[in-house]
Formats: structure tokens, sequence, C-alpha cells
């Protein structure tokens, strides 16, 4: 008597979204046996958590900005990451990637900021970002073609290599360092956004609305269309599903690589200009590990972009949730966030697992198919 | 297609609904002084407000002890929006949310947070914002505030002085997070360095700098090391964890700790510790914040936008002289602590301090000569302004090495 792992033909889209739906169920009652060992009606903290503290907040306004804040990167780097992760490109590097297009972003805007129109600025600011980001990521990418080296572990400890980089910018005082305040004793990173910033539109009441927000949609529909309905879009699903019949297809695989590594890397410089565009200045977690978290989301989403926008805007408010949350109970810290975020992936890649199988019970005198 | 058009436009009829919904005034108490039952204090911390040791430990305690001992409910009046890296974006976001909570006033602790502070301060007048080791301000409701940790130091170098006289070993070591970039790190050498030749005028300190403000391997790496090659018989530092105190007891050498009483750590090698009472200040500020009437009048309520206090005010001090010390040492210490709080002599002037261990002190006019030779106060001069202290003292003193 045993049990053992069946292909499942067709899993009906309700059946999922039930796995998916009680896999975050099942997480966040895990959360709530966490939070009540640690004295916390868990109600009241999910209560906080999903509202984000808006619920009698005279500036709850300001709560949806900083709301936005934080999805319009999570939102573009995971969609960036999902076209290299669709490729079985595994582009660890989000991080690195993103630095160096906010170190390429701010460059502009000190260099040039001063004396071109506002707009001009911002346009330079997104197509730096890009083509530093994308080459940095190309590094990984042309070295695979070449020489077929990991990616994982090139793009992983080129995160380092661009970390450090912008520390020794945050940290040496010098007279080429404009980056950095000049009147202060300590180095401290200086502000532009009296220089470079992006554009907010009222919405009514006092609501701002970045044009960074609208941007980031239309990318997300343009990557869309791009790998669902253009060739180029096909040829990355075809060299992700299977290298040999891509080659086999008359595809010039290489170039499918690097063309696809460099958009993917520098979607993420855009994400870092638009973070850059709207903070006015960098800091050394300018990336608030959205490299990191956008791989979850990438994966959680399974790489289907219109998904990808829906999780980020459910990480973006458990995490922001959870700070206004943490900020009402002393028990609480902020870390609480990240071990939700860890149970909901472990959960919903276990849910996955039985969309795609299921457990069937051994028959006796039936052969084990091994 | 479909989708995505539908979604965004979903997200922006969401998003201008609630910019509907939120038109009211902006926000605040306002209504006055609150009482003690009703005001609400916020701190923005960069570690975990859980933590057991260390730079957020001090202060989160600090803010706990000064809000019990007015009576004040810590789980319902203190809220913290903790592990905050120095980033303008996510600080901005900490303080909207505290102000969202209704808090009357924020400590900001990390230096890094400064511009944030600023900015959210001209943008929430009817809050009170403090931000700790920085030097930004303004004259109504943005303070900062820092301690004359000097002052501790000192006293702890005369421990650490007649140590080195009992054992006959001229040679003190300190690991440093940093050397003479940073002032707040400069003046605590320079501090204890005075503190040590004051009994013992033969001392050296050996400096090594760790170049961050916690690295435990190497704090223990360190310490080591100016044991090792240096023969240093005493180790002081300025970083976090009690690694070096560990190095040296290991290496049956003394110690000065930092931060919080180091004995427990190294019962057979730890002196004295120069140690931060941050309740001082919080009770302080709290008291004053309650009292002003309103945020913008918190500043002149302080008296100053850039509190500093020292010895005087108990904000700093040296942690029980445990059983390691040399006998006198409370008696030297007890004298200086008495000349520094009186307001007669600071440790930055031109005059010097001669201690020994039955408590007698005597003051020479003499220059306060920095290690390259260059005269910084001349003799019987004023004590060196306190924005040098905090800002741009970078040169260490005569006596004081750097390796």
């Amino acid at each position: 008597m045993g049990f053992h792992i069946v292909k499942r033909e067709n899993c009906p889209w309700w059946q999922r979204l039930i796995l998916y739906v009680a896999a975050v169920l099942i997480a966040l009652g895990l959360g709530a046996v966490v939070l009540l060992f640690m004295g916390v009606d868990p109600i009241e903290y999910y209560y906080q958590m999903f509202t984000m503290g808006t619920v009698g907040n005279r500036i709850a306004y300001k709560t949806f900005m900083n709301y936005l804040k934080e999805f319009v990167p999570l939102a573009l780097t995971a969609t960036a990451l999902s076209l290299a992760f669709k490729m079985r490109f595994w582009n660890i590097g989000g991080e690195g990637q993103f630095i160096m297009g906010s170190i390429a972003a701010a460059f502009v805007v000190f260099r040039f900021g001063p004396v071109l129109p506002m707009w001009l600025t911002l346009v330079l600011m997104c197509l730096a970002a890009m083509l530093v980001a994308g080459l940095y990521g190309s590094i990984a990418g042309v070295l695979k073609v070449k020489f077929g080296t990991n990616e994982t572990l090139l793009t992983l400890m080129l995160n380092y290599v661009a970390l450090y980089v912008l520390n020794f910018i945050g940290e040496t005082k010098a007279d080429w360092n404009f980056f950095l305040q000049e009147q202060s004793a300590r180095p401290v990173f200086k502000n532009f956004s009296s220089i470079a910033a992006f554009p907010q539109f009222a919405l009514g009441g006092k609501f701002q609305l970045n044009l960074c927000v609208i941007l980031t949609f239309a990318v997300g529909a343009l990557v869309f269309i791009y790998l669902k309905y253009t060739k180029q879009g096909y040829e990355v699903s075809v060299v992700g599903d299977s290298l040999g019949s891509a080659r086999y297809a008359g595809m010039k695989t290489g170039w499918v690589i690097l063309r696809t590594v460099f958009l993917s890397a520098a979607l993420i410089g855009l994400a870092a200009a638009f973070k850059v565009g709207t903070a006015g200045v960098l800091s050394t977690s300018i990336t608030d590990d959205v490299g990191w978290t956008g791989i979850t989301v990438a994966w959680l989403a399974q790489l289907y972009t219109p998904m990808i926008f829906l999780v980020s805007a459910l990480i973006c408010v458990l995490q922001h949730g959870s700070m206004v949350a943490a900020a009402t109970f002393s028990q609480v810290d902020s870390s609480f966030a990240n071990m939700l975020q860890g149970a909901i992936l472990f959960l919903v890649l276990a849910a996955d697992f039985y969309t795609r199988f299921r457990l069937a019970r051994v028959k006796k005198g039936e052969k084990k198919n091994g | 297609m479909k989708k995505i058009v539908a979604l965004f436009l979903a997200v922006l009829m969401l998003l201008s609904f609630v910019g509907c919904a939120s038109t009211g005034t902006e926000t605040g108490t306002g209504e006055g002084g609150a009482a003690a039952a009703d005001f609400k204090v916020g701190a923005i911390y960069i570690n975990s407000k859980n933590d057991t040791a260390g730079y957020t430990f001090a202060h989160h305690n600090g803010i706990v002890t000064a809000m019990k001992a007015m009576g004040m409910d810590v789980d319902k009046q203190l809220f913290i929006v903790d592990e905050v890296p120095e980033d303008a974006e996510q600080v901005g976001a900490a303080v909207d949310t505290l102000v969202g909570k209704g808090v009357n006033i924020i400590f900001g602790i990390s230096f890094g947070y400064i511009d944030a502070m600023e900015t959210k301060a001209a943008e929430y007048p009817v809050v009170i914002f403090s931000h700790a080791t920085g030097y930004k301000s303004n004259s109504t409701n943005f303070n900062n505030y820092f301690g004359r940790a000097y002052q501790a130091r000192y006293l702890a170098g005369i421990a650490a002085g007649l140590k080195s006289l009992a054992i006959g070993n001229n040679n003190v070591g300190y690991v440093a997070a940093y050397g003479t970039e940073y002032a707040e790190t400069a003046s605590g050498i320079n501090g204890f360095a005075m503190g040590v030749q004051s009994v013992n005028p033969d001392a050296k300190v050996y400096v090594k700098k760790l170049g961050t403000w916690a690295d435990e391997v190497n704090e223990a790496a360190f310490a080591k090391e100016l044991i090792d090659s240096f023969g240093c018989g005493v180790i002081s530092q300025h970083c976090d964890s009690a690694q070096p105190q560990i190095a040296a007891e290991k290496a049956n050498v003394f110690g000065c700790g930092y931060n919080s009483d180091m004995t427990p750590d190294a019962p057979k090698a730890h002196l004295t510790a120069a140690i931060w009472h941050w309740d001082v200040y919080y009770g302080t500020a709290i008291k004053a914040a309650m009292e002003c009437g309103e945020a913008s009048k918190f500043v002149e309520k302080m008296g100053t936008p850039a509190y500093y206090g020292g010895l005087k005010e108990n904000f700093v001090d040296v942690s029980p002289l445990s059983e390691n010390c040399v006998e006198g040492t409370d008696k030297a210490i007890a004298a200086v602590r008495k000349l520094i709080v009186d307001g007669e002599w600071d440790v930055f002037s031109g005059v010097k301090l001669s201690v020994n261990a039955q408590g007698e002190v005597v003051k020479t006019d003499a220059a306060l000569v920095d290690n390259q030779g260059n005269e910084i106060v001349p003799a019987g001069g004023e004590s060196v302004a306190d924005s040098v202290i905090t800002g741009t003292m970078n040169y260490f003193v005569a006596g004081v090495e750097l390796v």
C-alpha cells in the first residue's frame, strides 16, 4: 500500500483558482498561529495589514502614493525578469542591474540635468539607465552564449559587484564625486528632485498619480503583446522550451538569447530610472530588494504578464501593510512580512504541483512505474 | 489585452476614489498640548525593535524606560517602524505611516535619515521631528540630539590608564568603526586617549579601524592583532559587539567596552564601559513635547535645536567599575567627573589634567596638539567648539597612532 505521483491531464481554471486561494489562506493561517503565540490578535493584525491602515486615516492618500512607489519598480522588474525566465535564462541579477541603472540615471541628472529641459533629462535618464543595465546584464548573456558559462552564478555575483560600486560612490568623499553633498562632513547622497522628477497628475483630492505608474502599465501591455503576438516573443518561448528544436527550426539561438537578456536587463534599468526619478536621491538601499522579490513575483504569476501585475499589487499590500500593522503591534517587527511571503510562495508552489500532478494509490499487485 | 485595460481602469478607479475620499484637512492633532494619556510617540529604527543588544536596542530601551517612568502605556502609545534603511523614500513612507497613526513626536535614530527628516518636518508642521546624531534642525518642530560620549570615554580612559600603569605596559589598543572620517569616532578616540594620558603620560593608543559600524569577525581579529603585534595590554573599542572584550579576555589582557556594561561578556578582562542613558534625552524630549503646547514651539521649549547632553545631564556615563579595576580608580574618576559636571573643565581645552589613584587632580596649562604636531588649542585656551566635536574633528591628538 502506498502512493505514487500521476500526471494530471487537465486541471480546470476554477480548480486551480481554488488551490491557489487555499494555499494563500493556509499561509495566512500559519501566520495567524505565529501571531497568536506572540500575543497579537491575528484578525486585528490582518485587518490593519490588508487595509494598510487607511481606514480612519486622514492621510490615506499618502499611503496609496507610497504604495504605488513600491508597486512600480516591483511590477516592472518582475515583468522584465519574466522575459528572461521564459527563455529559461535564470537572471538572478535583477538587484545588480537595478543598481547600475540607478547610478546611470543619477549620472545623467547630475551631468546634464542642470542644462537640459526637464523632459529631455527624464528621457535621457531612462535611456541611459536602460542601456547601462542592459549591457551589465548582457555580460552574463555573452559569456553564456560564447563559453556556456552558468548565468545563475554570474548574475548572482555581479549583484555584489554593483552593490559595492554603489557603496563606494556613497562612502567616498572626493572632488570627482558629484553624487554626494558637498557641504556635509559625512558622506551623504545629494538630492536632485529639483532638477529631475517625473510629473504627477492630481486625480481629485490630494492624491497625485505619478506618470511612472501609467508608463509601467503601458510597458506591461507591450511586454504582453511582445511575448504573445510577435515572432520574437515566439522565439523566446521556443528557445526556452527546447534549445535543440529552436536550432532545428533555424533560429539564431545565440542572438535570441542576447537580445532577450539585454531587453530583460534594460527593462530593470527602466524600473531603476522610474525609482530614481521619483525618489530624487540615490541610496545604498535603492533597490528595496525588488531584484529578489521580483523573482518570487514572476514565479507566483507563472510568468504571465497580467498575473505579474496582480501578484505585484498583492505582494506590495503584504509588504506595505505589514509595515503599517507592525507599527501598531510592538511584538511584531517588519520581518514578519518576509516570513509570510515565504510561506505564501512555498504553499503556492505546492499548490502548483497539485495542478499538474496528483497522488494516486498504488493498488495491490500493480507494478510500480518508477 | 482587454484584461490589461480592464485591470488598469480598475486600479485607476480605485485610486481616484481614494483620492476623493481623502480630501479632509491636513493631519495631526493640532489641538494644543496633549495630555500624557493620549500623547503618542513614534520611532523609526535602523534594526529590529526586538533586538537584544546594540544600537537600536539601546534607543528602544531608552524610549521605553522614559515612557514607563512617565506613566505612559508603551503598548498603546508607542508606534515603531523598524528595519528602515537609510533611504529617503523608505524613511518618508515610515514617517507617513506614523503620522497616519496620529503620533505627536517622531524620533529617527540613524544618521542617514537626516534629509528625509528635514523634508518631512517641513511637510508636517504639526508633528515634532527629533533626529539622533544628525546636524540639521529648524527653529520650530525639528531638532537633533547627541551626547558628549567623549566625556565618558575620558573617564574610561582613566581606568585604562591606571591599569596600564599597574601592569607596566604603556601600549593601549582601540578597535574603532572609523577613524578621522567621522567626528564621532575621532572625538571618542581622542577623549579616551587623553583620559589614559592623564594618569599615564607615556601611554600610546594604537587604533585599528573596521570601516563599518559592526563586523563581529573583524572586531575580534583586530583586537587580537593589537594584542599580538602591538603588545597592547588594554583594549578599548568603538563598535557594536563585545568581541574585542572577549578577545582581550582570551589573551589575558584587559579592556574597556562601549554602549553597554560588558563585564558579563568578559568578566576577567572588562574594566568599565562608556555608556549612554538614552532615556535621559527621551524623557526630556517627550516632556517638552507634551508641555510646549504646539509642535512649532518644541525647539523653543527645548532651548536649543541641537541637544548635546553630557555627564552633567547624566546622558553619558561609565558603567559600574568591575573588580578588575586598579584600586583608587573610583576616586580618580569621581574627581574628574566633578570637574566636568561643575563646568570647571572640559576635555578638549588648553588645560591638561594629571590624575592619580588617590583622586588628586593637578591642572596645567598645555596646548592641545594633534599627532602631526599642529596646535589645535593654545595653552590655557578655551575648549574646542561643540560644532567641531560633533562635525569636523578630523584629527587624532598626540599619542594616538592609526595602525
